[in-house]
């Protein structure tokens, strides 16, 4: 039998500490992955929202907060040795119901809820503290613990001292290795300082409740996995159906004192199978909105799903694609990603100050970094876009540092950086991109990235153009990427500056007419800067990639709003495959054996 | 406690029992996969034996500290396992470094729809199946050709033959009324706030109610519901010196309606309240030497991990040359036929065990082989007569009795008890036994002897515990680290007991059982969770079963205690926040 589960805070950790950092999309966030097993019995589930008050009377929780971080910082700036100069308390209270459907049949069911605390204190000085930034040694002090989810003073009170404790020892422990390391070490070239100062926020927000009629989505569900499986050459599939509501609580001794928080809700149909030759194919789409309530009527979903069907029994027969270079089209979707990896995640603050990374950017400020007909902007305050809702947005960010829009590429020129409240050199204050998964450390992380183009075409010129392109180049065709699942990139000195995107569904485009051809089993790879360059033009319809981030600071929403792209030259590698054969034996037709 | 249907077709040998007088569709559906997979061809090698099994369940769990709710779920789970032989009973694809390490893509699913559909199963079993069997000829393959660079010392089968058994028994139910353990643990948690040195504490219930099916190539059908629930109760307290300092308690049943009540919980929970905040102020235990009487549960949790982990016969998997691959091989084993423990002494494992009217929490139906289990004789006036068994062949001894019950290495199955039933012909009262204790203090000069009520436990002990027995295991050679004593007295030759703390038993192996001085007539069983990797956190996805040890109180004439080296973290800077009552 299997033994009763123990719960878990959904940690990311243990990521941030490996030696290389991936940075990468998931498809499926890895809270989601660890809630997918827990269920509650009920036909339709109302969330209540705990904690949501009017603007003017502060939360219980917050109270809670506030009362025992003061009575722990204060008795520690007394009796501590190292000081502390700040500290903070984040209770961030999740909420989770998913339903998963596989071949007509209700595969999983879950509503989990979890509230988990994470604790930061700062030993020495804002000039030299705990978070200062060691190569290969990332800091880590939060213990992400569970805590109660009843406002019960005493169960909480007792687990933020504990806590506290815990993550001070660490602290001042880490800051005794750092000084003695500083000493012995050269200068590092950014001296700038650790923590900047922020205002402080006092804000609570209502949350609304998530509502979701189990009964009617577990429907839904069984008739779209129904019809994705219907495909006999498809050897699994999955709908599945999520909703989630997230609460922040935030308190720090600078006087922030902050209640918010946001829904989720989203759509993953995925579809495998193995061709003939073994190779491991896929095929996925996902949809996201604000909530439950704002995803598309079932006609459209069903539409996604015949398209998903189509493009794996497509794939399934199509050639294989050979190592490429030329000229190629990635639509918005996949620009999208192609930005957030090879662009985004090079931009965030802390990288420029840690002497392990590439610092690609770091020294291209007021420089020209792409086409000056490129402009990027980082927006959390923007909920939609191209007519979709966004996932990076957000009222505050992990630091309570209230969220506002970023310019950081003005007509291919570096303006700025992604910043929490760990300054670098010339940006001294954060701009509200501090983020973490609970139970990680804040890092700077991207929010809704946009990217906006003043040569843009509208899609068939677009088209014409890549003709021209393959022509001009003399190559037998070009490549059409239309749909990525994400991709990985390796920011680290260590190892090549080098980045992946998958794509799902490629086709060939051929300059004599023929018409457009999928093809199997390609990856892009590239090197940043140089694909930089290749950018010649972009179309004029924005498209909208909604998906979870994973880095350091752990797994958190985020959004890239980009129009296609015409590059002047893309390469492309076979994927890996596996040798096992498709299986040996028929599918099984147990119709005509026994009774359903 | 449940209706049983017991039907053995003995030789029925690759027949499979007539389908449709199962009356259950799963193990329909099962069946009429079983023989098409049958006909998997590739390389030459055929499947000999394929077998299926579903743990079809919910599990409930929730916790809770100081009286606020820290979590609580209800989920429901079908898990498939499907294992392919190639090859035959002599010499098959298992016992093998790589058996169960090639996976290739998987397209069935890793957990089952929690609806049923015939269709589903049948083509999820075909795609688990053609994997299973890839897998099996890639291992089969890689084995024969390791085989021609080494020499094996001694040649035996892969597997035991076993007659078919069928055994149809009612599904589980599962019925948690979850807001009420909710309640239950809020108020079982909020009993610590009374004891404002106990600094950390957690009440977790837990229920799993499944039903096991198995089907396999030989006729074996299996339908048997499995029951285990269980409140563990764990808190720590720092001493005065900053040492840190644990107890528990844990209650284990089959339903949760079963464990005792809610107020004699909480009279335990009181108890252990009380013994650490005694803690917090008493001696380090130092180094002894002597006698040492261990209560009727801290005899039982002794014995089951000093005797009961040893029942197992091990057998080295066949290695690639130049990494060989040795299983640490049991202290029993070699001892078979020989004395073990004093002659007074009878040892059983007992899958059908009832204590006072009431079934023991190893009753067993079916192990993970589908094998009823049998009763074994283990210890018969203090000589070992037997040993527990899968269909694993091992040196001397091919032939399940019933007790792979957990999956194990290379394909095998682990064989651990059900009810270890330790009995003794002159026990003594438990009052005459400490008067041994102290005549025996008195006699050998010692200013105190050494009384154990309770002992730690893998099932129930904190990461910090386990990775010290983990430490305790590499650097112990021969002896086998046993967990730390949580509850331990010094006793007076005046009969005054002294709660001591910090120390733990040193060089404790099965030799040691032989050397009993007394033994009392309290007998009582310890209920227990076993996992499969004893060093794994409890629940963390693992694989359970019940097990029990009823034992006596044991009187011990030499043993050895020594301080651990343990750090001790400083007490905090910041006092405790104050316990509001009534909160």
């Amino acid at each position: 039998m299997r033994g009763p589960g123990k719960q878990r805070v959904p940690r990311a950790g243990a990521e941030g500490g490996s030696a290389t950092s991936v940075i990468c999309w998931r498809d499926m966030p890895r809270v989601a992955q660890l809630l997918l097993r827990r269920v509650r019995k009920s036909v339709s589930i109302v969330v209540l929202a705990a904690g949501a008050v009017s603007a003017a009377e502060t939360p219980k929780l917050v109270d809670i907060l506030s009362s025992e971080l003061d009575r722990n910082f204060r008795t520690l700036q007394e009796k501590g040795d190292p000081k502390p100069y700040f500290a903070a308390y984040a209770v961030t209270d999740n909420q989770l119901i998913s339903l998963e459907s596989t071949s007509g049949l209700l595969a999983g069911k879950d509503s989990r809820h979890i509230r988990s605390l994470d604790v930061t204190v700062r030993v020495g000085t804002p000039k030299l503290d705990n978070y200062h930034r060691q190569p290969r040694d990332i800091a880590h002090f939060t213990l992400g613990s569970v805590v109660s989810l009843d406002d019960n003073p005493n169960a909480l009170k007792r687990r933020l001292w504990l806590d506290t404790d815990a993550v001070y020892r660490s602290a001042a422990q880490r800051l005794t290795n750092i000084k003695t390391d500083t000493q012995v070490k050269v200068d590092a070239q950014d001296q700038s300082d650790d923590f900047s100062t922020a205002e402080p926020s006092v804000a609570f927000r209502a949350v609304p409740e998530i509502k979701v009629n189990e009964k009617q989505w577990a429907d839904r569900l069984r008739n779209w996995s129904r019809k994705l499986s219907s495909a006999p050459e498809i050897l699994n599939s999955t709908v599945s159906f999520q909703a989630q509501r997230e609460v922040k609580t935030f308190v720090n001794t600078d006087g922030t004192r902050l209640q918010h928080g946001r829904t989720f809700a989203r759509i993953i149909i995925s579809a495998r199978s193995k061709a003939f030759d073994g190779m491991d194919l896929a095929t996925s789409d996902t949809i996201e909105a604000d909530e439950p309530g704002r995803l598309p009527d079932p006609k459209v979903v069903d539409a996604r799903i015949d398209k998903v069907m189509a493009d794996l029994r497509g794939l399934l027969r199509a050639p294989e694609v050979d190592p490429f270079v030329g000229p190629a089209i990635l639509s918005g979707r996949a620009s999208g990603v192609f930005f957030h990896e090879i662009f985004g995640h090079r931009i965030e603050g802390h990288r420029q100050k840690d002497e392990s990374e590439g610092q690609t950017f770091t020294k291209r400020v007021n420089k020209e970094v792409l086409p000056d007909f490129l402009s990027v902007f980082f927006d959390p305050t923007l909920h939609h876009y191209a007519n979709e809702d966004l996932y990076g947005w957000y009222d505050y960010d992990d630091e309570g540092v209230k969220a506002r829009r970023v310019s950081v590429v003005e007509s291919g020129i570096l303006k700025t950086f992604l910043l929490s409240r760990s300054p670098i050199a010339g940006f001294p204050t954060s701009n509200g991109h501090g983020r973490r998964q609970a139970g990680a450390e804040i890092v700077a992380r991207q929010s809704n990235l946009v990217v906006e183009s003043s040569r843009k075409v509208p899609q068939p010129e677009l088209r014409k153009m890549l003709i021209e392109e393959i022509k001009r180049q003399g190559k037998p065709y070009g490549l059409y990427f239309e749909s990525v699942t994400g991709g990985y990139t390796t920011t680290r000195s260590v190892g090549l500056q080098a980045f992946t995107v998958i794509p799902l569904v490629v086709y060939r485009i051929y300059p004599d007419g023929r018409p457009d051809e999928l093809v199997r089993g390609a990856d892009i790879v590239g090197t940043p800067l140089a694909s930089f360059a290749k950018i010649l033009a972009t179309s004029d319809k924005l498209e909208v990639f909604n998906g979870y981030c994973g880095a350091e600071s752990g797994s958190v929403p985020v959004s890239a709003s980009s129009p296609a792209i015409l590059v002047s030259e893309i390469e492309v590698q076979r994927k890996n495959r596996s040798q096992d054969r498709p299986p040996l034996l028929p599918r099984p037709m147990p119709q005509s054996g026994g009774a359903e | 406690m449940k209706r049983r249907l017991f039907l053995a077709l003995p030789g029925a040998g690759l027949l499979l029992p007539a389908q449709g007088r199962l009356d259950d569709a799963l193990l329909e559906a099962m069946s009429a996969e079983l023989e098409r997979s049958l006909r998997l061809k590739i390389a030459g090698e055929t499947p000999y034996f394929i077998e299926y099994m579903i743990e079809d369940g919910v599990n409930f769990s929730c916790q809770a500290s100081l009286g606020g709710l820290l979590g609580s779920s209800v989920s429901p789970y079908r898990v498939p396992r499907v294992m392919v032989r190639v090859g035959s009973y002599e010499f098959d694809n298992t016992n093998f470094v790589y058996t169960g390490q090639i996976r290739g893509a998987r397209y069935d699913s890793n957990r089952w729809p929690l609806e049923f559909n015939r269709t589903q199963v049948q083509q999820d079993l075909w795609l688990a199946t053609d994997r299973a069997y890839k897998a099996a000829v890639q291992e089969i393959t890689l084995k024969k050709s390791a085989l021609q660079n080494i020499t094996l010392s001694e040649k035996l089968n892969d597997f035991a033959k076993q007659a078919p058994l069928v055994k149809i028994l009612p599904a589980a139910k599962s019925s948690v009324d979850e807001k009420k353990w909710n309640d239950v643990a809020r108020r079982l948690s909020a009993v610590l706030g009374d004891f404002p040195k106990v600094l950390d504490s957690r009440v977790e219930i837990e229920d799993s109610a499944s039903t096991f099916y198995y089907a396999n190539t030989e006729g074996t059908r299996v339908r048997v519901p499995e029951l285990v629930c269980g409140i563990r109760v764990r808190a720590q307290a720092f001493a005065s010196d900053g040492a840190v300092i644990r107890d528990h308690r844990f209650f284990h049943g089959f339903r949760l309606e079963q464990l005792p009540s809610e107020a004699v919980m909480r009279q335990e929970i009181e108890a252990m309240g009380r013994h650490l905040t005694a803690l917090v102020d008493a001696s380090p235990g130092e180094a002894y030497t002597g006698p040492v009487l261990f209560e009727s549960t801290a005899a039982a949790q002794l014995f089951g991990q000093v005797f009961g982990a040893q029942l197992q016969a091990m057998r080295d998997p066949v290695s690639v040359p130049g990494r060989p691959v040795n299983a640490p091989p049991s202290e029993l084993e070699s001892r078979l036929s020989g004395r073990v423990l004093p002659d007074t002494f009878t040892v059983t494992d007992d899958p059908n065990a009832v204590w006072k009217g009431r079934p023991l929490l190893g009753n067993c139906e079916a192990d993970y082989e589908g094998v009823a289990p049998q009763k074994v004789v283990l210890v018969e006036n203090g000589t070992l007569k037997g040993l527990l068994y899968s269909r694993q062949p091992v040196r001397g001894h091919e032939g399940s009795n019933g007790h792979g019950r957990m999956p194990g290495g290379f394909g095998a199955a682990a064989s651990v008890p059900t009810n270890l039933i330790v009995e003794c012909k002159d026990g003594v009262s438990p009052g005459d036994l400490k008067k041994k204790l102290l005549e025996l203090v008195t006699q050998r000069r010692k200013p105190y002897g050494i009384l154990v009520r309770r002992m730690d436990y893998p099932s129930s002990a904190s990461m910090v515990e386990l990775r010290r027995l983990a430490n305790a295991m590499q650097g112990s050679g021969s002896s086998r680290p046993v967990s730390s004593p949580l509850e331990i007295f010094k006793v007076y030759p005046d009969g005054r007991e002294e709660p001591i703390r910090g120390v733990r038993f040193r060089g404790v192996n099965v030799r040691l059982l032989r050397d009993i001085l007394a033994v009392g007539n309290d007998a009582a069983p310890m209920e227990y969770l076993l996992n499969t990797a004893p060093l794994a956190l409890m629940g963390a996805g693992g694989y359970v079963v019940g097990t029990s040890v009823v034992c006596p109180s044991l009187l011990f004439d030499e043993m050895d205690l020594e301080r651990p080296q343990e750090e001790r973290p400083r007490p905090p800077v910041v006092a405790p926040p104050p316990l509001e009552s009534g909160a």
